[in-house]
């Protein structure tokens, strides 16, 4: 308990920053996208950090929680709180089916096979016309309960982090329970885990479907908040995003994944308002994005292969540990 | 009839262009285990330096050679970053790349601009088998085969190219006997940039290249090299073959948008079927 107290302190300045800020900002559209990413990538780090499974193609999965809602409301006229819920079902269920066969792959063969998914993914969006075709799908209603209707960005803002909160706390049971460690055992060596009774391949899918489903969740939220999918919605750079945002953070961490989205998120808003500056020339915002990109994943993958989480954890440990050693000396 | 062999040349010679970027992913998977995700972008930068060179009034073929040599260094560099930290997991290296193809896609963009490039090649167009096909796709196909009687030869006769194979085989051994296996990942990173740079400098002008075909080039080339189990140049050849005429024959008789579809779903299912033989070789 006292080894964790700044943590817990960091932690409950950030859940009360998270609450307050909706209510002090104009524009709500960055926070919710953050929020929104941060939910995917909570996903992404428990399946790359405790399953030691890369995705290049979550962002398949965010689709297809949002075609649940662009689908559900409004060619079927589902209840906006059902099809919420709805949505990281289905998701879950997509990535149960398709990880069966995809998920025999490992390694750069399952990075590679989860991107072609999603430009898969992206191509039925774009030729079956119940999933938006050639236009989208437009006209999504607002979300609500019953007869309340969300009116304006902040009910979605507090939707948002709502669902960020419900899935940080759905990880840190997992984390704890005996799919979580054997999970663990999973990532560390396949053979070893097999051996000790692990379902290594059923393991391996329903953490694939876990992450499917907080992939799927962030879609929904995203799709009531921004009214209108299309396969556009859905480029494969934000699926390598998820990725820069998940490495930076740390994974295998329960807080990488939200600290990897918040940092990330943050720094891309940043070179947004300077490469948008006057008498820059117009190619400055692609410029400084892919650079940044690059420049990230490069740096922190040489750097600090853990990411920000786990090094900033063992520094703070070395740090209290020192002065009990210099004692005992 | 006439329309079907029309297909067949065209998705052959596509298909040698799917090979040879196949074989960069190959030649560096071999020695290394490492999947170089920026062998799309080392053929953009050969085909945007071709353009350079050729517009600055260099002879053809000269202008060619020059970027396709500058690609290899390239290359070398890409090398360096992705495995030139000790101990760095393959999977990392993966990632890094895909970094570094970021940051070449920055490059591009601050050089060459955002519009697509398509530097002057053959121009003509031959009859073969009563169906017009381009010449420049022709010399795609001679040049691929070309490079991969190459790749054969100095992989199999040459010192360099078995201490390469050994380094490949057994890491541990290779470094027994005196090999540098560390140089020989950078040597292979340099052939692959050679090789990216000579597929963008020969696709570029039948088709314009910008930044933004980095993704499809390395999916295509991933999906040949895939057909090789990732470590053969011959089936590679063979797959990237295969993959242009499936894809050419899925534009002609069926709808031009699903090409690329066609392609990955053959690549997924080259891969599911095969992956039991693939576990061990990642194992190590």
């Amino acid at each position: 308990m006292i080894r964790n107290r700044p943590r817990a302190l960091a932690i409950l300045v950030a859940a009360v920053a998270a609450c307050v800020a909706p209510l002090l900002l104009s524009d709500l559209t960055f926070f919710v996208q953050t929020v929104q990413a941060a939910i995917v990538v909570t996903g992404l780090a428990l399946l790359m950090g405790y399953a030691g499974q890369a995705s290049l193609g979550q962002g398949a999965f965010v689709a297809v929680g949002a075609l649940t809602v662009a689908v559900g409301t409004t060619h079927w006229g589902l209840p906006p709180l059902l099809v919420l819920l709805l949505a990281p079902v289905v998701a879950a269920a997509f990535a149960a089916v398709v990880g069966i066969p995809l998920l025999r792959l490992q390694g750069h063969y399952l990075a590679f096979g989860t991107l072609a998914l999603l430009l898969m993914v992206q191509t039925a969006m774009s030729s079956v016309d119940l999933l938006g075709g050639a236009y989208g799908i437009s006209g999504i209603p607002a979300f609500g309960v019953g007869s309340w209707v969300a009116v304006g960005q902040l009910p979605y803002a507090y939707l948002a982090l709502g669902c960020l909160g419900a899935v940080l706390l759905l990880s840190a049971r997992i984390a704890d329970s005996r799919f979580g460690r054997s999970m663990r055992a999973l990532a560390g060596s396949e053979t070893a885990a097999e051996s000790a009774g692990v379902p290594v391949q059923r393991s391996k899918v329903a953490v694939f479907a876990l992450s499917a489903s907080y992939a799927g969740l962030a879609g929904a939220v995203g799709t009531f908040f921004t009214p209108y999918v299309s396969q556009d919605s859905f480029p494969a750079t934000a699926s390598f995003t998820y990725v820069i945002m998940a490495v930076v953070g740390g994974l295998g961490t329960m807080w990488g994944g939200v600290v990897g989205a918040v940092m990330v998120s943050a720094l891309l808003q940043v070179l947004n308002t300077v490469s948008s500056q006057p008498g820059l020339p117009p190619t400055a915002a692609p410029i400084m994005q892919y650079a940044t990109y690059g420049a990230l994943l490069v740096l922190a993958l040489l750097f600090m292969p853990r990411g920000i989480v786990p090094t900033l954890d063992s520094g703070l440990g070395r740090l209290r540990t020192r002065p009990q050693v210099g004692v005992r000396a | 009839m006439n329309e079907l062999i029309t297909y067949l040349v065209s998705g052959v010679a596509l298909g040698s262009s799917f090979a040879l970027i196949g074989s960069g992913f190959v030649v560096v998977h071999r020695v290394t285990r490492v999947v170089n995700f920026a062998q799309g972008s080392l053929a953009i930068i050969g085909s945007m330096l071709s353009s350079s060179l050729l517009a600055r009034h260099l002879p053809h073929v000269a202008g060619e050679a020059v970027a396709v040599a500058l690609s290899g260094l390239v290359g070398l560099v890409v090398g360096f970053v992705a495995i030139g930290k000790r101990g760095t997991h393959p999977l990392n290296s993966l990632i890094i790349t895909l970094g570094l193809s970021f940051l070449a896609a920055a490059v591009v963009i601050l050089v060459w601009g955002q519009d697509p490039v398509s530097p002057p090649g053959l121009s003509g167009h031959t009859r073969l088998f009563g169906a017009e096909v381009e010449q420049q796709r022709l010399l795609v196909l001679g040049l691929t085969l070309l490079a991969f009687a190459g790749l054969a030869v100095f992989f199999s006769r040459t010192y360099l190219g078995k201490a390469l194979t050994a380094s490949a085989s057994n890491p541990y051994a290779a470094r027994l006997v005196g090999i540098d296996v560390r140089r020989m990942g950078l040597l292979a990173f340099a052939i692959s940039g050679v090789l990216g740079g000579l597929a963008g400098v020969l696709i570029a002008p039948s088709n314009a290249l910008s930044f933004y075909s980095d993704l499809p080039l390395a999916l295509s080339g991933f999906a040949a090299a895939v057909f090789g189990g990732l470590v053969s140049p011959l089936r590679t050849l063979a797959g990237g073959l295969g993959l242009g005429v499936a894809g050419e024959l899925t534009a002609g008789y069926l709808n031009g948008s699903y090409q690329t579809e066609v392609a990955l779903l053959l690549m997924l299912v080259i891969m599911i079927a095969r992956s039991s033989s693939f576990v061990p070789e990642e194992a190590k």
